[in-house]
């Protein structure tokens, strides 16, 4: 639940109605000066409707280089990122040869692989010169190696379930699968929050999509029962399949799901449970094996779990786990496996180490470490955040943390000045998230040491008082002495 | 210090979805009181003609990204209401809710404020009514998808 200071919510709504009507006058005073001027294109049509680009045009292009920074080094603790000047007002940005090295607070590094690593990055050297880079096939042709036959299986075990599928893309996993498993006469219930991967997959399966209230299962309860009495719409004949689609932390509030409740709701109304667990495996459960050890949810409860390998292992792709005779369907019918390119085989074998590292199979507990490292580097900068004012969402445990930032002007000022201290944020605003609610989303990582971390502090302090985002009032100073004692531990 | 607690709703279309947040109302109504003062301190005409000016100026505003133009300001929805007007996208086109009746309800204020404070003379009065007629037909549940004469329909 977000918490909106009454004159912050007034004064965003202004500053977005200001930057529209400037918008508009600029668009207009285009569409005279363009009448003027003469059109050597006759007879080809636009390549976008003019209205569908106004928000990138008149107020993405204005703030672009917050996003899309080029880095010229792995994504760890600290990453390189380019510097780019523009000539117009950044409406084009152009690479300079200069770098500056920033704390990497913006990658989905959540447990350290995304640099060398001493286990995996010599095991996947080795498979990158044994196999190649591609395998140039799809996965029915040529492109099933020993490699992902054994990932496929290690997945697998690590996830809880009989079997599972790999797929080269994580966006791909979602998109392409959802179609395969309901069509049309089919009802989707999906969280409002949910990404666009299962949007759309949802758009193109063809079924009736119904969205219920963000994480609240007593609405989702309440959606079920009307939608099961009404049937498919128009005909009013009784679905043919019912998917309830979730996630395990929602990659922009960083909220855990409330998975024990929904799964007993999906029972007692027979729908079946589709959890996308795209940030949350790996990253979150004393192994790390994902929400459902978290909750204490039986995995056999969970009818398809899917994730991906980009956030917690340093790679790329996605999977789906479920019972044997699921994966067999979907090997036969799903087109991310039929026709796409199989995943990279150097790619697999950095999942596959990387779970060994994890469950602890390489013969060191540095996969325990990473673990604990995480969920101590999480809690503690989330609870100092807080400390200081900010308004941070998110359940404890959780790496993923937005700093609420609500005006759009705050968001280049706070992404700029973060970045003359050297601080990497990563800022998002509409239409990613609600018109209001802007946000700059910080991601911790398990490489990040206690020191690295109390700069970040610094820095994110200073930038939230010149930003004005400290909407609560501070924590008395007396804990001053708390913190000390925690720092020498 | 007043705060407000911002609950996420189930509208996807992220056009519209931000009418259903706390605090626009206000925003409303405060964004017409100041351009009233401003169009009083620029013009530095009668408090009546500058309603009548506000009136206008909000009938020509609202009309135009309302019920004029379709669509959304962004790309991501694929185009599904490249048909559908701003009004008809609100609430998921369903009619007659909170936020229905207040956006038909404020012109119809406006109107009573501006010919008011004219005293109900003449061409304000012809002006202010023509307006206002337009506005609140407009907004007539039953003209949900009309398009009259084909004005503004697609190819």
């Amino acid at each position: 639940m977000i918490t909106i200071p009454y004159l912050t919510a007034v004064s965003t709504y202004f500053s977005y109605g200001l930057l529209f009507a400037f918008g508009q006058l600029r668009d207009y005073s285009r569409r005279i000066f363009d009448w003027w001027s003469t059109n050597n294109l006759q007879g080809y049509a636009p390549i976008c409707l003019a209205h569908e680009d106004f928000y990138i045009r008149r107020l993405y292009h204005r703030i672009q280089d917050c996003f899309g920074r080029p880095i010229s080094s792995a994504p760890d603790a600290w990453v390189d990122v380019v510097e780019r000047y523009s000539n117009d007002n950044n409406k084009t940005l152009k690479r300079t040869t200069k770098s500056r090295r920033c704390l990497n607070l913006g990658s989905y590094n959540y447990l350290g692989f995304g640099s060398f690593d001493e286990y995996c990055t010599p095991r996947v050297i080795e498979s990158l010169k044994k196999f190649s880079p591609s395998t140039c096939s799809s996965r029915v042709d040529a492109g099933t190696t020993t490699v992902h036959a054994e990932l496929e299986e290690c997945v697998a075990k690590y996830v809880g379930k009989p079997a599972a599928i790999v797929t080269g893309m994580g966006f791909a996993t979602n998109s392409a699968i959802i179609p395969v498993l309901i069509g049309k006469g089919g009802l989707i219930i999906s969280d409002s929050l949910n990404h666009t991967s299962i949007v759309n997959g949802a758009r193109g399966s063809g079924a009736t999509i119904r969205v219920f209230q963000h994480n609240t299962p007593a609405h989702l309860e309440r959606v079920l029962k009307e939608q099961i009495a009404e049937g498919q719409p128009r005909t009013h004949r009784p679905w043919k399949k019912i998917m309830v689609v979730v996630e395990g932390i929602y990659s922009m509030e960083g909220e855990i799901c409330q998975l024990p409740e929904i799964v007993a709701i999906c029972k007692k109304y027979k729908a079946y449970v589709y959890l996308d667990e795209a940030h949350s495996i790996g990253a979150i459960g004393k192994t790390g094996r994902g929400v459902c050890e978290l909750l204490g949810v039986d995995t056999a409860d969970v009818d398809i779990m899917m994730g991906t390998f980009t956030k917690s292992f340093g790679s790329c792709g996605g999977y789906i786990a479920g019972s044997k005779d699921l994966i067999q369907y979907l090997k036969y019918h799903c087109p991310a496996h039929l026709y796409a390119t199989s995943i990279s085989t150097p790619s697999a074998q950095q999942i596959i180490s990387a779970i060994k590292v994890i469950l602890g199979e390489d013969g060191s507990n540095r996969g325990a470490q990473k673990l604990a490292r995480i969920r101590e580097n999480s809690n503690f900068f989330r609870a100092e955040l807080q400390k200081m004012g900010f308004e941070v969402l998110g359940d404890n445990d959780s790496p993923v943390m937005p700093i609420m930032l609500y005006n759009p002007a705050k968001i280049p000022a706070f992404s700029r000045e973060c970045l003359r201290e050297n601080v990497a944020v990563v800022v998002v605003g509409f239409p990613a998230t609600p018109l209001l609610l802007a946000r700059a989303r910080i991601c911790i990582s398990a490489s990040h040491s206690r020191e690295d971390l109390i700069k970040a502090l610094q820095v994110i302090s200073k930038a939230g008082d010149l930003t004005g985002i400290k909407y609560f009032p501070a924590a008395p100073k007396k804990q001053e002495q708390e913190k000390n004692s925690i720092k020498l531990d | 210090m007043m705060y407000v607690r911002a609950v996420p709703t189930t509208d996807v279309n992220r056009n519209t979805e931000w009418f259903t947040y706390p605090g626009v109302w206000t925003t409303y109504i405060l964004i017409l009181f100041f351009g009233w003062l401003l169009v009083l301190s620029i013009f530095n005409c009668s408090p009546g003609m500058a309603w009548t000016i506000v009136h206008l100026a909000h009938f020509s505003v609202t009309y135009h990204f309302f019920h004029w133009k379709k669509g959304t300001p962004f790309g991501d929805d694929q185009g599904i209401y490249n048909r559908l007007t701003w009004w008809e996208q609100i609430d998921n086109g369903k009619q007659l809710t909170r936020n229905r009746k207040f956006l038909t309800l404020v012109p119809v204020v406006l109107y009573l404020i501006a010919s008011h404070t004219t005293d109900y003379q003449h061409p304000m009065l012809f002006l202010n009514t023509l307006a206002v007629f337009i506005m609140v037909v407009a907004k007539f549940p039953h003209m949900h998808k009309v398009r009259i004469f084909g004005i503004n329909a697609d190819q």
